[in-house]
């Protein structure tokens, strides 16, 4: 009896080790989905064609580059379309590049929308002004000429201060930048829209951006 | 003798047959009295040694006399049996040497009788009335009535309680002995004052024989202790039942003898009663309590009640009482010669001193650096959010490579501005002025004239640092003026200035013609692009 028992316990130490945990590398954007290969459109508004035009090689060279996406422009369907190579490292470049597109759609400049690529937590906001509060005729354009101001020094003092890009375009706006700021940015703007004048924005803005910067 | 003898009993017999009411009347028994008491005299003569009369003389002699006569005998019996119980009581064994059963019953006798002298009076007066309806008899069987009569009075109240171990009767003989022994004067001289008090309420005829009686009952009772205060004798042994329990009068003065009296003014009214200094004291103190008493029961002074409001106490008599509160402020100074004199020599050392205790400006601390203000910037900003993220991430990692901010570069200008302005100051003022070395800067210089320089060039800026004439003009070869030129040379001229302008403008129209496109929609390609 007790040799049995030493018998087992010896088989059970010889058993085989188990094998070692697998060791994935992360999967390539291409062989995700399967090995499909993904594709982002993006249409391009007809306001922002001509732009789009001239600032093109300025798209095209550090989305194709850098972020290794392919990216062309679909005339007949009016959209810029990305797709991933074989070569792309993350997953995550093809959206921000799609993110980047997508901004300049809006209305922002390259430069400002080049921030997308290079920073992760930069995000876009927009809302209507008729969200904010809902003004018809005279009041609206009044509303628009308080938020950019006299040759948009309220928009740029806004900028400046809170580190974030805006664009008014008609009764929409967008806001470029991190979300702190872009939520001081936004209630700045909305109490704009609900009539204060600019000096009271101002103090406010400086204060808030004193304490965001530190 | 003989013939008193036999007269006398027969005498006594006539007495005893006598009825009771002939007593009362002086009558014809008188002289049969007479004889009786002679021959009780004459029988009882052996018991008492030292008696001064042979016999009882009772021939033309009055009550008065024949009592006195008797009377006289006592004492020295008292007096001897008076020894004689306290041999008894201190050696009680002595008693059987006697070996005499009268004696003996004699002494059984006293113990009854000092028994019975704690009861009420009842019994003496029981006792008296039996002796005196009893007179013909010995006075050992008046005794032993007494002592029966006693003996059955207590056994019948006590039946009940009474069983083999306990009994009454024993344990108030026992008490009653105990008492006798530490109180035996008063004890014994109760009993012999009742007797007396008994003698006065009766009639004389009587007084013989209840004297006999009395007497014969006091001797062998060897209630001997006559001694004491006359007075408290006559006060105890005054006290009756009606004393206590009728007659008001009795019982007030019975009352203020035997309590303490608590009002004097009773006494006073009394009138008759005459109080001890302790007596006194106790009437005082007894007052006072009293007094006491009623305070403490009656409502106490507003002052002693606590807290208390205005409503609950009269009006203005908190005025009246004397407060303590405290004080938390200090007493106002009382100003007299010596302060001031103090006052002032304080101030005199003080200003030779010169030692004056001003207030010095506290040195305002240094304060926090301002944070930097960031000016609010109005215009565009020239960088792009790329690059102002950029810049703030270098500052934050090495802020030795970081570019200078706006506020930096105001500073500088700034800075750079006033070492201009003390530089000039310090050649106007100083008076051993040394020039600052020239530091080489790399700067743009303009194509300013050198007179204009050298009037208004401060002193530290040398003539070097003016543009030299080669870089005016460094030309080479042969420089001739328009007029001089030969009209070959003016050809040459024209051609080469038309060379490059062809050059220029062949750059230009490249570029229009882009422009051109984009204007243009309509002739946009796809393959252009890319």
């Amino acid at each position: 009896m007790a040799e049995s028992t030493q018998m087992e316990v010896e088989t059970a130490a010889q058993t085989v080790t188990l094998p070692a945990k697998p060791t994935f590398k992360p999967l390539k954007a291409h062989e995700m989905s399967d090995g499909k290969v993904q594709f982002r459109k993006i249409s391009v508004p007809p306001n922002r064609y001509s732009p789009l035009k001239k600032a093109w090689l300025d798209i095209y060279t550090p989305i194709y580059d850098q972020m290794k996406v392919d990216i062309r422009m679909n005339l007949k369907a009016r959209k810029v379309e990305l797709k991933t190579r074989a070569d792309t490292p993350d997953i995550s470049n093809l959206q921000k590049a799609a993110d980047f597109v997508h901004a300049f759609m809006l209305g922002f400049d390259i430069p400002d929308a080049i921030s997308l690529l290079r920073m992760d937590e930069l995000y876009v906001e927009s809302f209507e002004i008729k969200d904010v509060k809902t003004l018809k005729g005279e009041h609206l354009s009044r509303a628009i000429g308080r938020l950019s101001g006299k040759g948009g020094k309220t928009k740029f003092a806004i900028e400046n201060s809170t580190k974030t890009r805006i664009v008014i375009a008609d009764t929409r706006i967008h806001i470029l930048g991190a979300f702190s700021n872009i939520k001081v940015a936004r209630s700045s703007l909305c109490s704009l829209i609900m009539g204060s004048p600019a000096g009271k924005v101002y103090s406010k803005l400086r204060s808030v951006s004193a304490r965001l910067n530190e | 003798m003989s013939i008193v003898k036999d007269s006398g009993f027969e005498a006594l017999e006539k007495l005893k047959s006598t009825e009771p009411p002939v007593f009362l009347a002086p009558s014809s028994i008188s002289e049969v009295a007479r004889t009786t008491s002679q021959y009780l005299f004459e029988k009882l003569k052996p018991f008492n040694p030292k008696s001064p009369f042979d016999q009882l003389l009772v021939d033309g002699f009055d009550a008065e006399q024949i009592w006195q006569q008797i009377d006289i005998q006592c004492q020295p019996l008292l007096s001897s049996l008076r020894q004689d119980v306290k041999r008894f009581a201190q050696n009680p064994k002595e008693i059987r040497k006697l070996g005499n059963l009268a004696l003996n019953v004699s002494h059984e006798d006293d113990v009854d009788e000092m028994d019975m002298d704690g009861f009420d009076s009842d019994d003496d007066e029981l006792e008296a009335t039996e002796s005196d309806g009893d007179e013909e008899e010995d006075d050992d069987e008046e005794e032993e009535d007494d002592v029966e009569e006693d003996e059955e009075e207590k056994s019948g109240d006590h039946e009940g309680i009474e069983d083999k171990f306990f009994k009454i009767k024993e344990l108030e003989e026992f008490l009653e002995e105990g008492e006798a022994e530490e109180y035996g004067i008063d004890y014994k001289n109760k009993n012999g004052v009742a007797k007396r008090k008994k003698q006065n309420l009766r009639d004389d005829d009587e007084e013989e024989d209840d004297e006999e009686d009395e007497d014969e009952e006091e001797d062998d009772e060897f209630g001997a202790f006559a001694g004491g205060d006359d007075e408290e004798a006559d006060k105890l042994g005054k006290a009756r039942y009606d004393d206590f329990f009728g007659g008001k009068k009795k019982e007030t003065k019975m009352k203020l003898k035997d309590l303490s009296e608590d009002d004097e003014a009773e006494i006073e009214n009394q009138g008759d009663v005459k109080l001890s200094t302790h007596e006194k004291e106790r009437i005082k103190l007894q007052s006072k309590i009293e007094r006491m008493e009623k305070a403490n029961l009656d409502a106490k002074h507003w002052t002693m009640q606590g807290e208390i409001t205005a409503a609950k106490r009269p009006k203005n008599s908190a005025l009246e009482v004397d407060l303590d509160f405290e004080h938390n402020a200090r007493p106002a100074p009382v100003i007299t010669e010596e302060v001031t004199a103090s006052l002032e020599d304080l101030i005199k050392s003080r200003i030779i001193e010169a030692r004056f205790d001003d207030v010095q400006r506290a040195a305002s601390m240094p304060t926090k650096a301002k944070r930097e203000a960031k000016e609010m910037d109005d215009s565009k900003s020239k960088k792009g959010l790329a690059e102002v993220y950029e810049d703030e991430y270098v500052r934050q990692a090495n802020p030795t490579f970081a570019p200078t901010t706006f506020s930096d570069e105001l500073k500088k200008e700034a800075s750079m501005l006033f070492k201009r302005l003390c530089l000039k100051l310090d050649s106007l003022s100083h008076f051993h002025f040394t020039p600052k070395p020239v530091i080489e800067e790399m700067s743009i210089q303009t194509n300013v004239p050198a007179i204009a320089m050298e009037e208004v060039a401060p002193v530290a800026v040398s003539d070097a640092a003016m543009l030299a004439p080669e870089e005016i003009f460094s030309g080479k070869g042969d420089i001739k003026d328009e007029s001089e030129l030969t009209q070959e040379e003016k050809k040459r001229r024209r051609a080469k200035k038309k060379r490059k302008f062809k050059a220029e403008s062949a750059k230009e129209p490249a570029k229009k013609a882009r422009d051109d496109t984009t204007e243009n929609p309509k002739t946009v390609t796809g393959s252009e692009e890319g």
